[in-house]
């Protein structure tokens, strides 16, 4: 473990506005009730204590973004086509270029993107649009003294310290957080004079940590849930009644740090437009809706059950093990319906079909 | 330093449309770069996914084979608003391609067995591509026979090639309408019952089909009643499809994402899919 | 509410009859009520019915249609069962409503605002006015009209105005009758100028998840909904101030005269948009407009969904 450095609570506002000069630094702000992470500004607040409302993935995963832009002209009449005029086309691509630092995510939320790479970097393809932001974000995460009734990170591979896509860590103590270097670049960062190496409270930080791990009680255990889910996979009854009441609608999906789905748009203005790509939802009908209008997944039951299997099932098995899930509890917590992912992965666990 | 951006088409002109059924148009397509279409190379089986630029993007079997790179080829049905779109498009127009997208169709363990395509409708543009392969390769495969169905003789794909197929003699081709229809020299049935009576033999035989969901289903049906293996059945799926690359979610089934790792799969690794199709 | 007991033996009693009864039972924590879709009569002990019970169950019926359904509301949610057999989009043969009365249910945004995070509550109990909230080794009392919902502060309908049977007695209670809401005055109150900023600022916070929608027992085109379709392209699938508007006056447009104020949409709504305050306006307009009140009796007409030569209030031939 790399040396911890005491960042002081009324050091945050300085030492983000020195970010400032050369990042783009989004920072969890209260606004109207929710908590939400916005571009920090010089002598602005911050919310710190409440669980942001959404996730930090916008950071690396835009809620929408130009993929590309084109215009469309008409060329000069050609003599070898007759004299006449041949449209083309003008196709820029547009790569994201910010640098941005996220102040103040958990841990899980910082996560996320980890799930993301497995997906959208890989040997056979690369999002240059993801993997731009992802190596261009620094991620000062604050570890979790508060879990809630729906936080379930310890059950997914995470923990209320985990540093996992995070590049420095805090931990809360009194009058400031305990830094930990992770990556290389947030050592960079940590060597500003707002980190200072002399006050040591490693102790407090230690058991800051602990009582959280404690309030989090018992894991689940989900290994069994990749295998349970796929035998469910033909029965209707168990996900229409996991479903029922569910309202189909996209705020847990897009709440989620992890859930990585998108949509592809065209969008025109006279002879120029974009292609953008914005979040998507598996649990909109038209997601999967074929031209033919073939839908194969027409009911929220079986939206549901491809939500559910891919996150615990379908993700695991592609990716050595890891569920697409980091646990932060915002499907639950913010749910119209209160539907509750930990219960559906359980039931279908301990399932029992009295007809084999 | 650029990275390969796998959303970024290149764009391409439309060299010939030529309207094949009512609701049916095949684009051949030239990439601008001549240097990409030079060097262009993909797999019997393989997408593409085309762009009409302020509409969107879609996705279609490039039907042309590898063996014949003058242009790349394309058949569309007019069901959705980019398709609609393609439809409008005159020759010379701009378009987009993304290609070469998903898996090919197992064309290398096909190599010397016999081979019974069928197709039915707008299924037999991916069927073309692998026949025209084959016959391009001919002394690397066994007996070829073809069962092309369609609901009535205008709705056949391709009819200016069929003349040149029936003719053939190192291959058997086998034309159905679903009903009797004025003029019509060849079988009258639906393509199941055509080929259960047409009776080929499993023996060391690979089937490829493809067509509306309905007639797969019964065909692979009857292809088992003849005695082939599910190893034996060889069929395309369609999904909605976005990204093509893997990445946006909706076309899996499952583990399996169609755009990248079908669109061509046998029946046995079909059969190891959950059943969601 | 009252009568759970009642509740749950008039349930055996018509459960066999019916695919399900549409309830609620106590959620993940102590503060959450979740909906309980009964099938068995082992399911009924679930039940539970209290200030907790927030969700307008109605919402559900039109995506029960092929099924037999007993659906139990309070007030508030029998006027969208109402307004959904007005305009036929269930079938009373196929619906077994269960009425309550009501003394208000609580919102969960004034409760936060009250005792900050949410996200550990062990325990909530109702003592006559107070609310007890039981946070570890803590205790919140706080006045339980400071955190009802805000479509309680004012309810003339607490009882269910439509069922096949009511559970408990109907209470005489009506408070503020034809008072408009203190938000929608306020709001007014503002410039222009204000006005417009206020919904800027809140429309850049909307995720687009739909959730107002989907929890909106009126909005029935849901897997056609204009917000994703290409044709008509009246809407763009990019997430900012302009489309999420648009959406909303979209989705309110589509409520008039229809919308019974239950107020899921804004309660659904996980980055808390006063989706309301565009409910009222609307709905102040009907009324001064067409005489109207949504949800009251199934043989009434929605002002939009039909034609008068003349209208009352509206005097064209002086235009």
């Amino acid at each position: 473990m790399s040396q911890q450095k005491f960042l002081a609570s009324q050091s945050i506002g300085s030492f983000l506005e020195t970010l400032l000069r050369e990042h783009r630094v989004l920072v969890p702000l209260c606004e109207g009730d929710s908590v939400v992470f916005r571009p920090f500004r010089k002598g602005g607040g911050l919310e710190l204590t409440r669980m942001p409302t959404t996730s930090p993935k916008e950071a690396t995963f835009p809620r929408v973004e130009t993929l590309m832009s084109f215009t469309q002209k008409v060329s000069a009449p050609q003599e070898e086509d007759g004299g006449k005029e041949r449209p083309e086309i003008e196709l820029t691509e547009h790569l994201p270029q910010d640098s941005t630092v996220v102040f103040g995510s958990r841990p899980c939320g910082a996560k996320g993107k980890t799930i993301f790479s497995r997906v959208y970097d890989t040997e056979a393809v690369k999002d240059p649009y993801f993997i731009a932001r992802r190596d261009n974000t620094l991620f000062i995460s604050i570890a979790c003294s508060a879990p809630e009734t729906t936080c379930f990170c310890t059950s997914v591979g995470g923990g209320p310290a985990d540093s996992t896509g995070s590049d420095i860590l805090l931990i809360p103590v009194t009058d400031g957080f305990m830094a930990e270097a992770v990556t290389e670049a947030g050592a960079k960062l940590m060597e500003s004079a707002f980190f200072d190496a002399g006050t040591q409270k490693a102790e407090e930080a230690q058991a800051v940590v602990e009582r959280a791990e404690t309030k989090l009680g018992q894991a689940q255990d989900f290994s069994n849930a990749r295998e349970k889910l796929l035998k469910l996979f033909d029965n209707e009854s168990f996900w229409e009644e996991m479903s029922a009441k569910c309202i189909s609608c996209g705020t847990c999906t897009y709440l989620c740090p992890t859930c990585y789905c998108f949509n592809i748009t065209d969008e025109t203005a006279g002879n120029t437009g974009k292609r953008v790509r914005t979040w998507d939802n598996c649990m909109d009908y038209l997601f999967t809706l074929e031209a033919s209008t073939h839908n194969p997944r027409s009911s929220k039951a079986k939206r549901l059950k491809n939500r559910v299997g891919h996150k615990f099932s379908y993700y695991p098995s592609l990716h050595e093990e890891h569920i697409a899930c980091c646990g932060c509890g915002r499907c639950i917590k913010s749910c119209p319906a209160a539907v509750d992912i930990r219960q559906i992965v359980k039931s279908a666990q301990e399932y029992e079909d009295v007809n084999i | 330093m650029s990275t390969f951006n796998p959303y970024l088409p290149e764009l391409a002109t439309i060299q010939e449309i030529i309207q094949e059924t009512h609701n049916i148009k095949t684009f051949r397509v030239v990439l601008n770069d001549e240097e990409k279409m030079k060097n262009f190379s993909f797999e019997p089986g393989q997408v593409g996914q085309l762009s009409v630029f302020g509409v969107g993007e879609s996705t279609f079997v490039i039907n042309s084979p590898p063996t014949r790179m003058d242009y790349l080829q394309f058949s569309v049905m007019k069901t959705g608003e980019v398709t609609e779109r393609l439809h409008a498009l005159n020759e010379g127009d701009q378009i987009g391609v993304r290609a070469p997208l998903g898996k090919c169709f197992p064309y290398e363990e096909m190599k010397g067995k016999d081979i019974i395509f069928i197709g039915g409708g707008i299924g037999m543009a991916p069927l073309r591509t692998l026949l025209l392969y084959m016959l391009d390769n001919r002394s690397d495969y066994g007996d070829i026979s073809l069962l092309y169905g369609a609901r009535t003789p205008n709705d056949m794909a391709y009819s200016y090639e069929l003349e040149e197929w029936l003719s053939r003699d190192d291959m058997k081709t086998t034309l159905t309408i679903d009903a009797e229809y004025p003029d019509w020299q060849h079988k009258v049935g639906l393509i199941p019952n055509v080929l259960l009576e047409m009776n080929p033999s499993p023996k060391n035989c690979i089937a490829v089909t493809c067509g509306p969901p309905i007639m797969i289903k019964f065909t692979i049906q009857a292809l088992t009643k003849l005695g082939f293996e599910d190893s034996q059945i060889v069929t395309t799926l369609e999904k909605r499809m976005k990204c093509g690359v893997g990445i946006c979610g909706r076309c899996n089934i499952g583990t399996s994402y169609v755009c990248k790792d079908g669109p061509a799969y046998t029946y046995e690794q079909l059969k190891q899919l959950p059943n969601e199709l | 509410m009252k009568g759970l007991e009642e509740l749950k033996d008039k349930i055996h009693e018509i459960l066999p009859d019916l695919d399900l009864v549409i309830g609620w039972e106590q959620g993940y924590d102590g503060l959450h009520a979740t909906p309980l879709f009964i099938k068995t009569p082992e399911d009924v002990d679930r039940l539970i019915i209290g200030p907790l019970c927030v969700h307008n169950l109605a919402t559900y019926l039109p995506g029960l249609k092929d099924k037999k359904v007993g659906v139990i509301v309070k007030g508030c949610d029998s006027r969208a069962v109402i307004e959904l057999l007005q305009e036929k989009l269930i079938n009373k043969d196929n619906v077994v409503i269960l009425g309550l009365t009501c003394d208000g249910v609580i919102n969960l945004t004034k409760l936060g605002r009250k005792i900050g995070s949410l996200g550990a509550v062990d325990d909530v109990k109702v003592e006559g006015e107070k609310l007890n909230v039981v946070i570890g080794d803590q205790q919140h009392n706080i006045a339980f009209s400071e955190v009802k919902q805000d479509k309680c502060e004012n309810c003339i309908y607490p009882n269910a105005l439509v069922f096949d049977h009511f559970i408990g007695e109907p209470v005489d209670r009506v408070e503020n009758v034809g008072a408009e809401h203190q938000s929608l005055s306020d709001f007014e109150g503002k410039s222009f100028d204000q006005r417009f900023a206020f919904w800027k600022h809140e429309m850049s916070r909307c995720i687009r998840c739909h959730a107002c929608r989907n929890a909106c027992p009126m909005c029935v085109c849901r897997d056609h909904c204009v917000a994703m379709t290409r044709n008509p392209h009246w809407l763009s699938q990019e997430n900012n101030v302009a489309e999420n508007w648009m959406f909303q006056m979209i989705h309110v447009m589509h409520l008039t005269g229809r919308c019974v104020e239950c107020g899921e949409c804004e309660r659904a709504c996980p980055m808390d948009i006063p989706l309301m305050l565009l409910r009222r306006q609307m709905n102040r307009g009907v009324r001064e407009v067409f005489d109207y009140e949504a949800g009251i009796d199934a043989q009434n007409r929605p002002p939009l969904l039909t034609f008068k030569v003349e209208e009352d209030n509206i005097s064209e031939r002086e235009w």
